[in-house]
């Protein structure tokens, strides 16, 4: 897991290339429980970093995903239309959400590396 | 009048056997609960499919006695009491002069008196109602604190009953209790809950709370028995279409907007309110409660706004989940009671997703 990078907002990202995959954390779905429906962004939608651009809702709440790259959407995750509990089974492999081209290199930097994100979540849970 | 606010959570007797079986805590007007054990949509399935065990001791309990008990409540409540026969109990309503609930709940005849089981959130509110209300040779206790209660959801509690005590389950029939022993540890048996399915409602002394829990437990085992917590009892209460205090009523709602009808006994008896319920049974009644089901995929959530065929705004969601039972995503609301039309649309985030009004139960109720 070491070249994911994290949010405040509990998202992660993993950057291959040009290409970035988001999802939200371990954390994450577990503070939202059962999760029962994603509302994800259109193809071709461009996002800016920190804007909402898809929602996870559980049997709780409901959670709005923020963008952690600005960029263009090429991908979303369409086995979550019919399983949004891939979420829960598999935070960081199956339950994937949406995948970006990256629009400006330079926002990766203000991102969290695995153990400075570990940190904050200790805090936050605290 | 104000609240303090460094107020005490409240536990029950049970809670170090939540935390100790991973429960996720809530706090639930003012009580620490359990929400969730394992996953909220697999207890409330496992509840439909094979049974699951709730602590829900959290629930008031007033006991009400002495020669006048009988008069007393029936002159507060809109359910006749004469009604209720020997160890039995009844869904309730207590309302004011403006036939506005102040509670629902359910009451049982005891061989001394009666004992209304009421919402948490209501129960001091109750209890003060009840002794401002309150007549020569009557006696109102609040045991809340000395009963533990817990419930038994799902088709195999009989099984489980059946394992761990004497009683003729069977001819225990619905909406019906005993007084037993369950090895050694005295409790009513009530056959009742809020699940639209069979099952038991066990209440006992604080201090047996924890073994009775522990018989109960084991002897599910073997009948798949898990636990439920707040989460799974919200769901499968909206399943089975019963209105939850808070949502789908309150001190500004009538029983006959929220389609409780049947509750309300005005030809059998005289009671507080029900001068105004007569008139509301004959004037035009403003909203009515409904259930509807989700034809766009989406959780309508509390307050969200629900809209007519023509997109006029005509009422509000109260509760709204996914119903893993069904797979599908149910809710209840409020609209105009003119409106007659199956379509609605509800707005989630800012767009209208379709849905349809359909009869409660949104499920097959399985009590007997």
């Amino acid at each position: 897991m070491a070249d994911i990078k994290f949010t405040k907002t509990h998202e992660w990202v993993k950057i291959e290339n040009s290409i970035a995959i988001v999802g939200i954390t371990d954390y994450a779905q577990s503070e939202l429980g059962d999760i029962v429906f994603v509302e994800l962004p259109s193809l071709g939608n461009k996002i800016a970093k920190n804007m909402p651009c898809a929602t996870v809702e559980s049997t709780k709440a409901a959670s709005e995903v923020y963008a952690p790259l600005s960029g263009e959407v090429i991908e979303i995750n369409s086995e979550l239309n019919n399983n949004p509990q891939l979420i829960n089974e598999s935070p960081y492999d199956k339950g994937w959400l949406f995948k970006i081209k990256i629009a400006n290199r330079e926002e990766i930097s203000q991102l969290m590396d695995k153990d400075i994100y570990k940190e904050f979540v200790e805090k936050e849970s605290r | 009048m104000k609240e303090e606010t460094n107020l005490q959570l409240k536990r029950t007797p049970l809670y170090p056997l939540h935390k100790k079986n991973y429960a996720k805590m809530v706090i639930f007007f003012n009580w620490e609960m359990p929400i969730e054990y394992e996953g909220i949509l697999r207890e409330a399935k496992n509840t439909r499919t094979h049974c699951t065990l709730f602590d829900v001791s959290h629930m008031g309990k007033i006991e009400i006695k002495g020669k006048k008990s009988l008069k007393f409540i029936q002159y507060l409540t809109t359910n006749n009491i004469e009604r209720i026969k020997a160890f039995s109990l009844q869904y309730n309503l207590f309302i004011n002069e403006e036939a506005t609930i102040i509670d629902d709940f359910m009451i049982y005849k005891l061989e001394d008196g009666f004992l209304c089981v009421v919402n948490a959130s209501n129960k001091d509110k109750v209890f003060r109602w009840l002794n401002s209300n309150k007549i020569d040779g009557v006696e109102i206790e609040d045991k809340s604190d000395d009963m533990a209660l817990l419930s038994l959801q799902g088709p195999h509690s009989e099984a489980v009953i059946k394992k761990i005590s004497s009683i003729n389950v069977k001819r225990l029939k619905y909406m019906h209790f005993i007084y037993s022993k369950i090895d050694g540890v005295r409790c009513i048996i009530s056959r009742s809950g809020y699940t639209g399915e069979d099952g038991f409602e066990l209440y006992c002394s604080s201090k047996d709370a924890f073994n009775l829990w522990e018989l109960i437990t084991n002897g599910g085992k073997e009948y798949f028995l898990s636990f439920g917590g707040l989460g799974a009892r919200d769901i499968l209460r909206i399943e089975a279409g019963y209105p939850l205090y808070g949502h789908e009523i309150n001190e500004s709602i009538n029983p006959i907007e929220a389609s409780l009808r049947w509750v309300v006994k005005e030809r059998e008896k005289d009671f507080m309110g029900r001068e105004k319920i007569l008139k509301i049974m004959n004037s035009f009644l403003s909203k009515k409660r409904i259930g509807f089901i989700m034809e766009d995929k989406g959780i309508a959530r509390q307050d969200y706004c629900i809209y007519s065929k023509d997109k006029k705004n005509i009422g509000k969601v109260t509760s709204g989940t996914y119903s893993p039972n069904l797979n599908k995503f149910i809710g209840m609301g409020y609209i105009d009671g003119s409106y007659s039309d199956k379509q609605v649309y509800i707005e989630i985030r800012k767009k209208l997703y379709r849905a349809k009004i359909e009869s409660f139960p949104f499920i097959n109720i399985r009590t007997r």
